[in-house]
């Protein structure tokens, strides 16, 4: 089986629900990465840039402290090492190489956390493109050292004060820039969502995470991990660490979504409490009331605030390849605490669901083997947490 | 009235379609009834409907607000149906619904082409439905004879024109512009052969939208269109006036001032 097929399902998933104006313009980036794919100097600049630039292959790092207080054996998959703080540059890398190899002059995208947003600035400045980033009012305000950041960098970034002025408000903008500048922008989405090529092509970018995880793994503990555990928002950086063992069906696939104030008040956990439906693109599981509204999605990481989740997860938690489970906002920043405290290491709010989820997993099977994608660093968190913990300085 | 007949008696009496969207429950639910009555006293030849989407991608800043609006307003399918059948029996022009695909999947494709048709509605256009998601949709809307109106593109290729007037119904809505919904400067002379082209496939009426906020936009694009699609200019247009005192006058004068016929 082909997954996604040639119209970009995941089983019932996936597709492509867009305004008649992006047709064309989805099907140019179709027929654009197929011949990418193929082309040995766009592959290999992708693969330079990932090693000299970004800083692959990551550390797979043993976490003993973590894991002697927890009771489980806890690899930890250091994307955070990354040049920018997260796994994001992945597949920002590939989308800019992929902008040039179709010869667009401008760079569109949307960002949450602003890790999307600064890994495009990145490079977009590096690269020479013209950059544009759309970022939700609210997440401008709480992650305002991002926006500094891409600031630097050369990009123009746009505040969105429309809906909750969060990340599924930035997208909606960054679709409208791009139906109205088809033709020489290039919208770099950064997760595994949106209409059909990007959830594929988000995910191809990303899977080296999973790839160098297995081989890593194998080398160090000479057997498969029981567990993978990643954080979802859109999906991008769990995807890109299950997809290598999508076959290894004895390797159990975990994805944390966002519980926020709880799964009975705001939150993002679309996966565990959303219903499939139609929304920026493709049908998959989202956050609606009744009458498919979409409804404001909350989490302390802005990186997960979304209502919606990619289609591929719809599609493993529909054949029951991944378990979905959820953190709340409380228990991500006892994450955060835990393994800045036991191994040195502030983890971004995002992450820290992931590691927020290992107490829970330890009650259901102590000792077991686990890799986390450490998906990205917490600096840019650091002052959500002391306003959260009410620390003075 | 069906668009086929409109369309027809349109072109009897050698005149241009003059279509005008407006959304349900905006600026208050209770005042759609209303608009729609003057819209057609006015002399518009059919009514767009919009149902608001929470994320409406294809619109700008106006509709965005006004849709906005109307859901805070507590605008949903079902009181959309309870509403129209107040006042669908003083209707004597078409009704076409308009909406993104996600409240119509959540209420059921059956249901609501059912709640259509017995409102008399016969003809709805999906925003974010492109034709390679469009065959269950397609296919359910024959059973009911509703017009499924699709839509072709500035950036729309000639291969996949062709596909789409293959199931056009009803008439074919052409985006004047690559981009959203809002006040706009067009150029004819694009415009003018996109559709020339497209006329040559087809015998389905073609009107341009998006954009036109003017008169005189509306006499150009006339010499060579079917009718067009005011929306932005008329939904600016309510915002600005609702509190005002004869607000459905205003509406009136208004509204037959960029028809000019
Ligand atoms: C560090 C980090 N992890 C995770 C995410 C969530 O995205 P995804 O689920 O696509 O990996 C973000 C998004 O901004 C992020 O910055």
């Amino acid at each position: 089986m082909k997954i996604p097929n040639d119209k970009g399902y995941y089983g019932e998933f996936g597709g492509k629900f867009i305004p008649e104006t992006l047709s064309a313009c989805l099907e140019e980036l179709e027929i654009a990465y197929a011949k990418a794919k193929k082309n040995k100097n766009f592959v290999n600049d992708v693969n330079f840039y990932l090693k000299e630039y970004a800083g692959r292959p990551t550390l797979l790092y043993s976490a003993k402290n973590l894991s002697k207080v927890l009771g489980l054996n806890i690899y930890l998959k250091r994307e955070d090492l990354l040049h920018t703080g997260a796994h994001k540059i992945n597949n920002a890398l590939g989308q800019v190489f992929l902008a040039k190899f179709m010869g667009k002059k401008r760079i569109i995208a949307e960002t949450g956390a602003g890790q999307h947003g600064v890994a495009v600035a990145t490079v977009s400045s590096l690269l020479g493109f013209k950059c544009d980033i759309y970022m939700g009012a609210e997440d401008v305000k709480r992650q305002s050292m991002n926006v500094f950041r891409m600031k630097i960098l050369g990009a123009n970034v746009i505040p969105v004060v429309t809906g909750a002025k969060t990340l599924k408000d930035a997208c909606n903008e960054a679709f409208r820039d791009w139906v109205t500048n088809v033709r020489d922008s290039y919208y770099l989405l950064g997760s595994v969502v949106g209409p059909h090529p990007y959830p594929m092509m988000v995910r191809d970018f990303q899977a080296v995470i999973g790839k160098e995880s297995r081989t890593q793994i194998l080398k160090k503990e000479k057997k498969l991990p029981d567990y993978l555990v990643a954080c979802v928002g859109g999906g991008s950086n769990a995807m890109g660490l299950f997809h290598f063992f999508f076959n290894d069906t004895r390797v159990k696939f975990i994805g944390v979504e966002a519980a926020g104030f709880g799964l009975n008040s705001l939150n993002s956990a679309s996966l565990s409490i959303g219903k499939p439906g139609v929304f920026q693109g493709a049908n998959s599981y989202i956050l609606q009331d009744k009458y498919g509204q979409i409804k404001n999605a909350h989490s302390i990481a802005p990186g997960l605030d979304y209502p919606g989740v990619g289609p591929e997860h719809s599609f493993y938690k529909k054949i029951k390849r991944a378990q979905y489970v959820s953190v709340n906002d409380k228990q991500a920043v006892a994450g955060f605490n835990l393994l800045s405290k036991t191994e040195g290491i502030i983890p971004a709010l995002e992450s820290a669901h992931a590691i927020g989820y290992l107490k829970e997993l330890a009650k259901k099977q102590k000792n077991s083997l686990v890799v986390v994608c450490l998906s990205g660093r917490g600096d840019k968190d650091l002052d959500i947490v002391r306003n959260y913990n009410g620390i003075k300085l | 009235m069906r668009l086929e007949e409109k369309f027809k008696k349109l072109k009897q009496e050698k005149k241009k379609a003059f279509i005008s969207y407006v959304p349900f429950g905006f600026p208050e639910i209770n005042m759609t009834g209303d608009i729609c009555l003057t819209l057609q006293e006015a002399g518009v030849d059919a009514i767009e409907l919009g149902i608001p989407f929470s994320d409406p991608l294809a619109d700008g800043p106006i509709i965005q607000k006004a849709t906005n609006w109307a859901l805070d307003k507590g605008a949903n399918v079902d009181l959309f149906f309870e509403e129209f059948s107040k006042f669908n029996k003083k209707l004597k022009i078409p009704i076409v619904i308009m909406s993104y695909y996600n409240p119509i999947l959540q209420f059921g494709l059956k249901n609501f082409f059912k709640q259509m048709k017995s409102l008399d509605i016969s003809a709805i256009i999906i925003v974010d439905l492109p034709l390679e998601e469009s065959q269950p949709y397609i296919k359910e809307a024959r059973k009911w004879n509703i017009d499924n109106i699709s839509f072709i593109t500035p950036t729309t290729s000639r291969l996949r024109v062709k596909k789409i007037i293959k199931y056009a119904r009803g008439f074919i809505y052409y985006v004047s512009v690559t981009g959203i919904t809002g006040p706009r400067d067009l150029s004819y002379s694009q415009l003018s052969k996109h559709i020339k082209n497209i006329k040559q496939n087809t015998e389905v009426p073609i009107c341009v939208g998006f954009g036109i906020h003017n008169s005189n936009q509306v006499y150009r694009i006339n010499k060579f269109s079917d009718g067009v699609i005011v929306g932005s200019e008329i939904v600016r247009f309510i915002e600005n006036n609702y509190c005002e005192k004869n607000f459905l006058n205003k509406l009136k004068t208004h509204t037959k001032n960029i028809i000019s016929r």
